[in-house]
């Protein structure tokens, strides 16, 4: 079952419809008996999971909608019956007058038809938690609310009444500020006992924490019976971008929704109708639209050519009875001429032309040339025109077909085609599906005639050919009512919205999390080695724009044993349930990780290792598996755009680890080679009786390291540091000798800082590739320096401080 | 060998030192600390018109400090040539064996040898590296040279003075023992016609037992598969001192004709050595695959092993003689081998009263 919303669209018999049916039969109370599963309220656990769920997204998006940084307080007591749940927020707080509005109906919530990103997309949300409250506990949900300069606080008790579904506000009471709950100075606070248990204490965790990575924007704090959990605003988090309602993208819909649209529009046009209803559609997409119909509904005609030597204006001549013929000489050669020109023509272009030249020559020469004779005139010419229609078949045949194929062969065919084209009769009008049947038959013909192979490829390049000569008709496309009553024509339609190119659909309608937030979010919530995050480009599925972003978090403290943690998001909201059902996983499974040097047993389902994969879907209309809002569903579009986003994070994730390896080894080489060249170098010094020989060069040299290396002048005035790249890139190396007496003649290129009694001498040369910088001071012989370098990898630092 | 002992050691040492020196100039230049060595493979061996002995080519191997690999490599030689140094310093040697086991005392855990192939393969590389034979390092294989039975009167310079062996008259049944370095023997006079290698003990004893080194003037050497450096010294010394002619007499397969050829060519792998151990004039007798055919000889089916080494010795440069190329073919082509034992199907005596003659009158040594 796909969501609740294509349900309704485009099948009669969908949920919406029977629930609307059924409600003066059976009570709301016992639909939600009946359907709690799908509501994500089955279990005590579950569903307290659910109503902190429904309560936060309803709390982030009224501080959203506000402009107000979300700051969100979650707490769960247990009673001695129940357990209380108490969300509060920051938010403008509510009127009376919007309850109503905001605990409304279930399933009839104000975003339900809204092409809009939005968390409670569907409308089930908080009224679903209130009337669970209100059926497990039986008591009515406490609301606070405090409105934005207000000195006092209302205190509604709300009940639903389970046989109208109307929300009632049985008490209502105003409190001064001192005496409110509420943390803030506004806000709203929503108290409800329901039958519940903290045994889904680890999804209630994982839901606020991963919460907290996708609204970095977000101060999220739980309290409850075995502890708190906190997630504070990330640094310099701003609010999502508001978003947009859009109108539905002429890719996206499907054709049930669009037979309902045509029969509901105002437009009588199909080209007004394509404009006024969809997004990304004006007078060139309409028009493009409506002639990719036209070929879609109507076919094309084929354009014959003239023979050479035939002798137009003398048929057209001869075709006018009983006219002026000097008159009808100037009307020949008018058409013959516009017959030439157009060098191949088409049945219904040939009319045009005709009744143009009609009225040229009646301009010219005040004959009319009326309807019949042009009708004959039509018909002679096109007798011309058709008199060798192999000719004509003959050119697009021969040029599609490869050069391998012998002369008869494709003559063979060119003569098979332009027969069906002749037994057709006289419109020449065929589609497309009629023309690749032409085409297959002759080639079936020759083929077994002329003892030739015509493959696959070959028919469809002369059918491609053949088609790109004939012109599009000009007929009408029938209007948007008649439409709405025959599928087959609106499926042509559907066709040819498919099969022109749209301008993707505006994005101003979602709000993704953006690549740089989405990373701080995780920065916060995981201490890790390593982050990246992709946003992609907006794609469409089933009409509705959608962005897919992923990020990665790895090492540092995530758990390395078994798999990685996978966090799963749609428009904002963690999914808690069901991961295995989810396309998500799916495409994340089917991803070779070990090309990204994850560890991966079997080479196929979720990687193993210390880190943390997240997945965000944003649209308009996220397509779940079921109500119940838990996974998402196998739609090919997001599936790829899941793929390429997680790939292009796990890119990165590559070239760090590649990175980390490859520094290791290096370290690893160093460790081994700074253990065996001092101890060589000491034995050819004792064999060779030479003493002791400095490594740090021949060191420096094999690790490819920068080489920073202090020497001092015999008078031990002149400080001499020599950094030496040893590397093949350039390197910026922050050189600080930290000097215990006041230095002197340093050059400009160095800054000196006094700091308790020792001075700072600072130079941040650029060292290319096997170069060499020399940095030089002079200071007091008896002055002691510390070097300390930074600005390379410790890996690829050798410092040598031997003073002389 | 007219030099002293004393300065031999001396020239020894100082060519082990300059190693070390090469080595602390490197450091001292900071520069990657490296050693150079010919390519030690079958594509790196070439002619030497001159010596008419197979020799390294041009090709070099740079062994350097910039891997791992490389760095360990070089500690190990500087740890073997302070070793070296000091044993020639003190006068005394020491078999390769022992150095792989008294590395395992070395201090820098990183020098000590994994096993015994890579001390000996290192020795051979500082004997190329310094141009000083093993032996003048003192340095010896475990395994002595092999046994000699003929008409030769020879004095040898042992720890217990200097002997004066016949090696007929005053050694047993087993010959005479040749010594790990053959050069600390002079020879004094002969009866011999030639010198016969042979290959297995099976066949050097039964040479013995039929009396063949008196009847046919012969000194019968045993070389014991692969013959060791000194063995091969030794033929040489026979060929060059005695005027002797040298033949060699083998099994009937591809692994007997790489004995052959490390006699009369040198070994790949000691090229560097091979003026001063190869006798390129050492003539090969049999088994031929050509004798398999005329003696009809019993024989095995060459195995998938055999017939490679067969291939890659047609591609091997010191067996590019027609007689080689011709023999070699021939084998591919009857698919056979035979062991030197199965001229014994013809009798016991056949190899000396038959064979051998036949052979050697073939080849104009008799």
């Amino acid at each position: 079952m796909t969501s609740f919303q294509s349900t309704l669209d485009d099948d009669e018999d969908g949920i919406a419809e029977e629930l609307a049916a059924s409600q003066r039969e059976i009570s709301v109370a016992e639909f939600f008996e009946k359907n709690k599963h799908m509501l994500g309220f089955d279990s005590g656990a579950r569903g307290l999971v659910t109503a902190v769920k429904e309560a936060v997204d309803n709390a982030l998006d009224a501080t959203e909608e506000a402009g107000i940084l979300p700051d969100i307080y979650v707490e769960i007591s247990e009673g001695r019956d129940y357990y209380t749940l108490i969300v509060e927020d920051n938010g403008p707080g509510i009127t009376n007058a919007q309850i109503p509005k905001i605990f409304g109906k279930l399933l009839y919530g104000s975003r339900f038809h809204a092409r809009e990103q939005s968390r409670g997309q569907q409308g089930i949300g908080i009224s679903a938690a209130v009337l669970y409250s209100q059926l497990t506990s039986g008591k009515p949900v406490r609301i606070e609310s405090r409105t934005q300069d207000s000195e006092t606080a209302n205190v509604y008790e709300l009940i639903i009444d389970t046989d109208t579904n109307e929300p009632e506000i049985s008490a209502e009471t105003e409190v001064s500020a001192a005496k409110s709950d509420l943390r803030g100075t506004h806000g709203t606070r929503i108290e409800m006992a329901l039958d519940a248990n903290m045994r889904a204490r680890g999804q209630l965790h994982d839901y606020i924490k991963h919460t907290a990575v996708v609204n970095p924007h977000a101060r999220i704090e739980l309290q409850e019976p075995g502890g708190e959990l906190k997630s504070e605003r990330a640094e310099e988090a701003s609010l999502p971008a508001e978003t947009d309602e859009i109108l539905p993208h002429p890719h996206g819909v499907e054709l049930g929704t669009l037979i309902k649209m045509l029969a509901e529009t105002d437009s009588h046009s199909v080209s007004g109708f394509l404009q006024s209803e969809f997004t990304r559609v004006g007078s060139k997409t309409a028009t493009g639209i409506i002639d990719a119909f036209r070929d879609e509904h109507f076919g094309r005609e084929m354009r014959w050519r003239p023979p050479a030597d035939a002798d137009l204006e003398a048929t057209v001549a001869d075709a006018v009875a009983n006219k002026d013929a000097t008159h009808t000489a100037v009307f020949a050669r008018t058409v013959a001429d516009a017959v030439r020109d157009a060098d191949s023509i088409a049945p219904a272009e040939l009319g045009a032309l005709v009744a143009d030249a009609a009225a040229d020559a009646q301009d010219d020469t005040g004959t009319s040339f009326g309807e019949t004779v042009q009708a004959n005139v039509v018909a002679a010419v096109r007798d011309a025109l058709t008199s060798d229609r192999v000719a004509d078949v003959l050119g697009p045949v021969d040029e599609a077909t490869t050069v391998q194929k012998d002369d008869a062969t494709v003559r063979g065919l060119a003569e098979r085609i332009a027969a069906k084209f002749e037994s057709d009769g006289d419109t020449d009008r065929v589609t497309r599906d009629t023309l690749d049947e032409y085409v297959f038959r002759a080639a079936e013909n020759t083929a077994e005639y002329a003892d030739a192979t015509i493959g696959e490829t070959a028919r469809e390049n002369v059918a491609d050919a053949l088609w790109a000569r004939m012109a599009t008709v000009p007929d009408d496309p029938p209007n948007t009512s008649a439409l709405a009553d025959d599928r087959d024509a609106a499926s042509d339609l559907l066709a040819a919205m498919a099969s022109v190119s749209v301008m993707a659909p505006p994005t101003s309608c979602l709000s993704p999390i953006e690549a740089d937030q989405l990373e701080a979010g995780l920065r916060t919530e995981f201490d890790a080695d390593f982050y990246a995050a992709a946003t992609r480009d907006a794609d469409v599925h089933g009409g509705d724009p959608f962005i897919v972003e992923a990020g990665i978090a790895y090492g540092g403290d995530i758990d390395s044993e078994g798999g990685v943690q996978l966090m799963r998001f749609a428009n904002r909201v963690p999914l808690v349930y069901q991961r295995g059902a989810c396309a998500t996983t799916d495409v994340l499974g089917d991803i070779g990780w070990r090309n990204y040097n994850l560890s991966q047993p079997g080479g196929s389902g979720l990687p193993q290792g210390p880190a943390v994969i997240m997945v965000h879907v944003a649209s308009t209309n996220v397509p779940f598996t079921s109500e119940s809002k838990d996974a998402i569903a196998n739609v090919p579009e997001i599936e790829a755009e899941i793929e390429l986003a997680v790939r292009e994070a796990a890119r990165e994730l590559k070239s760090f680890l590649q990175k980390r390896q490859s520094m290791r080894k290096r370290q690893q080489k160093q460790d081994v080679i700074m253990d065996i060249l001092p101890t060589m170098a000491e034995k050819v010094g004792e064999l060779t009786g030479r003493g002791g020989v400095d490594v740090s060069d021949s060191l420096a040299r094999i690790m490819n390291n920068v080489l920073v290396e202090r020497a001092r002048s015999d008078d031990g005035q002149t400080v001499t540091l020599r950094v030496e790249n040893h590397g093949t890139g350039s390197v910026d190396v922050d050189v600080t000798d930290i000097v215990s007496a006041e230095p002197d003649g340093v050059g400009d290129d160095a800054s000196v800082v006094a700091m308790d009694d020792e001075y700072f001498v600072q130079w941040t040369p650029a060292v290319a590739g096997d170069d060499a910088a020399e940095l030089t001071y002079s200071v007091d012989a008896d002055a002691d320096c510390e070097l300390s370098v930074s600005g390379v990898a410790d890996a690829r630092l050798t410092v040598s401080e031997a003073d002389t | 060998m007219s030099e002293t002992h004393t300065s031999d050691e001396t020239e020894a040492r100082d060519q082990l030192l300059a190693i070390a020196e090469q080595f602390y100039d490197q450091f001292a230049d900071g520069d990657i600390p490296r050693m150079s060595l010919p390519t030690r493979s079958k594509s790196n061996i070439e002619y030497d018109e001159d010596a008419d002995v197979w020799v390294y080519g041009d090709s070099q191997s740079t062994r350097s400090a910039n891997s791992v690999r490389g760095a360990r490599k070089l500690l190990k030689s500087v740890y073997t040539v302070d070793f070296l140094a000091q044993q020639l310093d003190e006068g005394r040697s020491s078999t390769l064996r022992e150095l792989y086991y008294l590395s395992e005392s070395w201090d820098e855990a990183e020098a000590q040898f994994n096993d015994q192939s890579e001390s000996d393969k290192l020795v051979e590389d500082l004997e190329i590296v310094s141009g000083v034979k093993r032996e003048d390092f003192h340095m010896r294989p475990e395994e002595s040279g092999a046994k000699v039975m003929g008409p030769l009167r020879l004095r040898e310079q042992t720890r217990r003075g200097d002997r004066e062996i016949h090696c007929q008259e005053d050694v047993g049944q087993g010959g005479y023992q040749i010594p790990n370095n053959p050069d600390t023997i002079d020879f004094l006079d002969t009866d011999a016609d030639f010198v016969l290698c042979v290959e297995t003990g099976g066949m050097r004893d039964r040479l013995v037992e039929n009396g063949f080194d008196d009847d046919y003037n012969a000194i019968v050497v045993h070389l014991g598969g692969q013959p060791a450096r000194a063995t091969r010294r030794l033929t040489k010394r026979l060929h060059d001192e005695l005027e002797l002619p040298v033949t060699v007499f083998t099994d009937g397969d591809p692994w007997s004709y790489r004995i052959y050829g490390s006699v009369a060519y040198g070994s790949i792998k000691s090229a560097h050595l091979s003026e001063y151990l190869a006798t390129p004039q050492a003539q090969f007798i049999g088994i031929r695959p050509q004798d398999i055919v005329d003696y009809d000889l019993p024989t095995d089916p060459l195995s998938d092993s055999d017939v490679n080494a067969l291939e890659s010795e047609l591609e091997d440069p010191r067996f590019q003689s027609d007689f080689w190329t011709e023999q070699i073919g021939l084998q591919l082509d009857i698919d056979k081998k035979a062991e030197q034992q199965a001229l014994a199907s013809r009798g016991l005596d056949f190899v000396t009263d038959t064979y051998l003659p036949e052979r050697l009158a073939e080849m104009g040594v008799l």
